[in-house]
């Protein structure tokens, strides 16, 4: 069985990773999880500056998912790179940094900077984290996403990634926006924008007001913006959201991404990213399949 | 930092799940790889296994562990306060029903040498204090190997409580040598008052002694207790109950204000640094 995936220029070894924000910086996982399996490892986001996050609560449980409100928790680039990065470097999986930029060429700066670093896979851009301010309208401006993903390859050399959010009105218009900038893939999605209220108190329960919905209960949404997106664009699609076992991985794939990362059942099931990995090989049988890439984008939308 | 470097994630069956007290219950899972390794201030993350809702593990501190017929520690004893759904579902549940959990976690309770050990405890916060007292009164060890620890002459659990009915495992702290006072916020049992002003007598009370405190329970007690230490010079450690939705480091989300060398505070991970930390260090 061939679970081989290639995403633009980054090839992985299988098409399961786990999502940036929802695996620490992977070294918190190494006792519950063989990481040298994984496809692809996606560190926390990383920002230019240090930032010390949102005050608490930064998450909180609803139906079926999450809220959160970390705020993009990290010590800088500079520490990342002397700190974690010899760490996942050695871990022999592609190591996919998700950066975070204030402005374009804070975000063309942080690509640079990883550039050639060893051990650094690709970069995905964090064009959607619902969090900070600032950043955020590269997710939503297509000529802004077009020209921060394009400015990001003519920089660099490494694989680049976008991360696309859902809190727009047309999703493909991004995907193609991120596509004609020349991003190698497009992961997608983002949390969506979210609230929880303590009415009692009249507060909200989050530090940070509002949040991003994560888990089972995005999965229908994610579904479908991975399936407008393949409307419209050639590029590759890695697909996030509320994946939690081999169904919802399969499910992705048919809808039209060529690989997928688990983000929140890290948090509620540390071993889940193994479970896949041990059915995956089943799942593609079953499809009569000798390759993930055979199945990918095989939605079959025609009326019965 | 432990990394949870030697925690199991795994599914393991509920033994017995008896009630100690109103909305209290222990519940006893089998699981000797977390049994054998635990030590007393370390926690372990449950979720009801094959039911997603809630979604999330919860954080439950050790209560003890258990040994099966040859002697090893086998078994881990939780207790519990019905809070909410979790919990409210796990106080139904019978033995042989099954439970996720990873664990052990978190760095756990590491005494200094002392004359007197006073834990301090609010509410459903005195889980912690059953094995630790244990453990430094030579009744009972933790750990894989065995942690050796100082013995102090005295150990004492300061248990405060809103009222009577909600005092939890009194037998087992006495079992255990541990010197048990109460205090309730209603009187109906033992000091009617704050465990915060029965704190501030034992300290008069043992001037001139090595005392080390430790103490767990709503933010608000842990702060004057802290408070109450500090001015009279006892060092005091003290285990945040930060709401968290991993437990092991991944997520960000249980951050607590901790003061860095430099003077300033930065965010920490509980579930990683702590949940134990030095009263002193934190920015309440």
């Amino acid at each position: 069985m061939d679970l081989s995936v290639s995403l633009g220029r980054l090839r992985l070894p299988n098409p399961v990773m786990v999502a940036s924000g929802t695996f620490g910086y992977a070294r918190e996982m190494q006792g519950l999880v063989d990481l040298g399996r994984l496809g692809g490892i996606l560190p926390k986001t990383i920002t230019k500056q240090p930032r010390p996050g949102n005050a608490p609560w930064r998450t909180i449980e609803t139906p079926a998912g999450m809220l959160n409100s970390i705020g993009l928790d990290n010590d800088g680039i500079d520490s990342f790179l002397e700190k974690l990065m010899p760490y996942l470097a050695s871990l022999g999986v592609p190591i996919v940094v998700s950066v975070a930029g204030r402005s374009a060429d804070e975000f063309v700066e942080l690509a640079q900077q990883l550039d050639g670093v060893t051990g650094v896979a690709a970069v995905e851009l964090n064009i959607s984290c619902p969090n900070v301010s600032g950043g955020v309208d590269f997710g939503t401006d297509p000529a802004m996403c077009e020209d921060l993903v394009r400015r990001c390859r003519e920089a660099t050399e490494v694989p680049i990634l976008a991360k696309l959010t859902p809190n727009v009105t047309r999703i493909a218009d991004m995907a193609r926006a991120a596509s004609a900038g020349g991003a190698d893939a497009l992961s997608m999605i983002n949390t969506c924008l979210g609230m929880a209220v303590d009415w009692r108190n009249r507060r909200p329960m989050l530090g940070n007001v509002m949040g991003g919905l994560s888990g089972p209960a995005i999965k229908p949404i994610a579904l479908r913006c991975v399936y407008q997106a393949r409307q419209v664009t050639d590029t590759p699609i890695i697909g996030i959201g509320g994946i939690a076992n081999i169904n919802d991985v399969m499910e992705f794939l048919v809808a039209g991404a060529t690989a997928v990362q688990l983000g929140t059942v890290n948090f509620y099931h540390p071993r889940a990213s193994m479970e896949v990995l041990d059915a995956l090989p089943g799942a593609l049988e079953e499809l009569s399949a000798g390759s993930v890439t055979e199945v990918v984008g095989t939605l079959n939308t025609e009326k019965k | 930092m432990p990394f949870a470097l030697e925690a199991v994630s795994t599914s393991v069956p509920v033994v017995e799940n008896v009630q100690l007290a109103t909305r209290t219950y222990r519940v006893r899972i089998e699981c000797p790889q977390i049994a054998r390794q635990v030590v007393p201030g370390q926690f372990l993350m449950l979720k009801l296994a094959g039911n997603d809702d809630p979604l999330l593990g919860r954080a439950f501190a050790l209560y003890d562990t258990v040994d099966d017929a040859s002697g090893q520690p086998a078994m881990v004893d939780i207790v519990y306060l019905v809070m909410g759904k979790m919990t409210a579902r796990l106080a139904r549940y019978q033995p042989g029903q099954m439970l996720d959990v990873w664990g052990p976690l978190g760095n756990g309770f590491e005494v200094p040498e002392c004359d007197r050990l006073i834990m301090v405890a609010g509410g459903i916060g005195q889980t912690p204090m059953l094995a630790l007292g244990k453990e430094y009164l030579g009744g009972r060890s933790y750990g894989q190997p065995a942690r050796s620890v100082h013995q102090p002459q005295h150990v004492s659990l300061l248990y405060g409580v809103r009222s009577a009915d909600l005092v939890a495992g009194e037998a087992d702290f006495r079992a255990a040598g541990i010197d048990l006072k109460l205090a309730s916020d209603d009187g109906s049992v033992g000091h009617h008052g704050f465990v915060t002003e029965l704190l501030a007598h034992t300290l008069e009370e043992t001037t001139g002694q090595r005392r080390q405190v430790v103490c767990c329970g709503p933010e608000v007690m842990m702060e004057r207790v802290a408070e109450v230490c500090h001015s009279a010079g006892v060092p005091c450690q003290v285990s945040l109950e930060t709401p968290m939705a991993c437990g092991i480091g991944i997520c960000f989300s249980c951050v607590a204000k901790i003061r860095q060398p430099d003077g300033s505070w930065d965010y920490r991970r509980t579930c990683v640094e702590g949940p134990v930390f030095d009263a002193q260090a934190i920015e309440w």
